[in-house]
């Protein structure tokens, strides 16, 4: 793509992002979350191809549906309650529209379904932008609401983290997996939002870090399905012995940076007299465990049927930067030791 | 409820009805959302003109320029659409299923 319009698109992302950080009123929220979505559009359909062009219409579709559902959460309790701040919003009917409108804009069960399909159509570098720059904005937005019914996040975290987990079982191509993947971490996210704002952004940060690491993996093995990534062991080894780490990482196992977000949570669930939820949500991260850990039995533990060693890749000289690789990975694999120093950073 | 309250959400949640059942053509899910979109925007107005107050006038416009953006992306993809699959029937949008 031409750098001035990549340039021009990027940095319209960062503006949308911006705006709605810095907004408390919610038309401004709302322009900025717009101008987010109008920069990713062409981003999403800049290879023309078929299934790309699909992929983009059924995102638009999804995101204008959200926003303007947004606008009408945020008009009903102006026309309520007589003012727009985003924080002061206490009628529990538009809060309740407005936290189902940021569910359907970041993917959260049952509003899920567009997720995967819309994932599966863009290039890798793409779904990474749509996975962890994408869901800054409206989480911003849900965590300055305070619901009335406080069973409405815990349902939406709990359908989320098990149709996550379900979801992604059946699945081979390795961008429908990380969809759902996402839909189990938000869901994980969204379950602690109302009682510790500070295990949500905790939570936030170390899934954008290893999202961000999984995704630059695929990317450097150029793998998107499950036989792809098999016989890419060869092209970098250093990497295939990291990445089934960083995928259990991903699935929540201790001693990984993974664990730490899971382990707080159950922990602020169990001080809230919700131990039911918390082993329900425990268990439910058993069923994304399964996948990743046969990503990392495809990608390391074993070697698939290949016709001649002769067909190994030449291992030339990296073309790509992966300095940011290598922090992101170095990152998901071991602050776990630093969970303490972590909390007291990411403290709303 | 009052009467303006009650008339523009009637219109927004029978525009988001239209778009949620769509069944056969894109072009039917664009027009119920441009719909949203005006019910919206005769609810901003009615509300500037509750308050009397005239600085609060201008985010109609604001609404309609950002809601313009959306419509010419959503036709732009309209035609990326017809262009790759034929039509802009949805049963032909069926290339990224599972």
């Amino acid at each position: 793509m031409n750098p001035y319009v990549l340039a021009t698109l990027l940095f319209s992302l960062g503006l949308g992002t911006t705006l709605t950080f810095a907004s408390s009123h919610w038309l401004l929220a709302w322009m900025g979350l717009e101008i987010n979505t109008l920069a990713i559009i062409p981003l999403m359909a800049q290879h023309n191809h078929p299934r790309a062009i699909e992929a983009t219409t059924k995102y638009f579709l999804t995101q204008a549906t959200a926003a303007a559902m947004l606008l009408f959460a945020s008009l009903t309790n102006a026309w309520l309650t007589g003012q727009w701040d985003i924080q002061l919003m206490s009628h529990p009917l538009p809060t309740t529209l407005a936290s189902l409108a940021l569910a359907l804009k970041i993917g959260l069960a049952p509003l899920h379904t567009w997720l995967p399909e819309v994932l599966q159509g863009l290039d890798l570098p793409t779904g990474l932008i749509l996975s962890t720059w994408q869901k800054l904005a409206p989480l911003t937005l849900l965590l300055q609401l305070q619901p009335m019914n406080s069973s409405l996040l815990i349902i939406l975290g709990l359908t989320s983290t098990l149709i996550g987990g379900w979801g992604g079982l059946n699945q081979t191509q390795l961008r429908k997996i990380l969809a759902y993947s996402s839909t189990a971490h938000l869901g994980w996210m969204v379950l602690v939002l109302q009682f510790a704002p500070s295990l949500t952004f905790l939570t936030l940060i170390i899934y954008l870090t290893m999202t961000f690491s999984t995704f630059l993996t695929f990317n450097l093995n150029n793998s998107t399905t499950i036989n792809t990534l098999a016989t890419s062991w060869a092209k970098a080894p250093v990497i295939s012995s990291l990445a089934p780490l960083m995928l259990l990482s991903l699935g929540g196992l201790p001693p990984l940076t993974g664990f730490m977000p899971k382990w707080l949570i159950l922990q602020e669930l169990t001080k809230q007299d919700l131990a039911p939820a918390a082993t329900l949500a425990a268990l439910s991260a058993l069923l994304s465990l399964y996948f990743y850990l046969r990503l990392s039995y495809a990608m390391a533990l074993t070697m698939s049927p290949n016709n001649l060693t002769g067909t190994l890749p030449w291992r030339l000289l990296p073309s790509q930067h992966s300095l940011p690789l290598a922090i992101s990975m170095t990152a998901s694999l071991s602050l776990l030791p630093l969970t303490p120093a972590l909390t007291a950073l990411f403290t709303l | 409820m009052t009467p303006p309250h009650f008339a523009f959400s009637a219109t927004f949640i029978l525009a988001l009805t239209g778009l949620v059942f769509h069944r056969t053509h894109l072009l039917s899910a664009l027009l119920c959302l441009e719909g949203m979109m005006l019910s919206l925007f005769v609810a901003l107005s009615l509300w500037a003109l509750q308050l009397d107050i005239t600085s609060f006038l201008a985010s109609p416009l604001l609404l309609l320029a950002f809601s313009a953006c959306e419509a010419s992306t959503g036709l732009a993809l309209l035609a990326a659409t017809a262009r790759t699959h034929g039509s802009d029937r949805l049963q032909s949008l069926n290339l990224l299923q599972c």
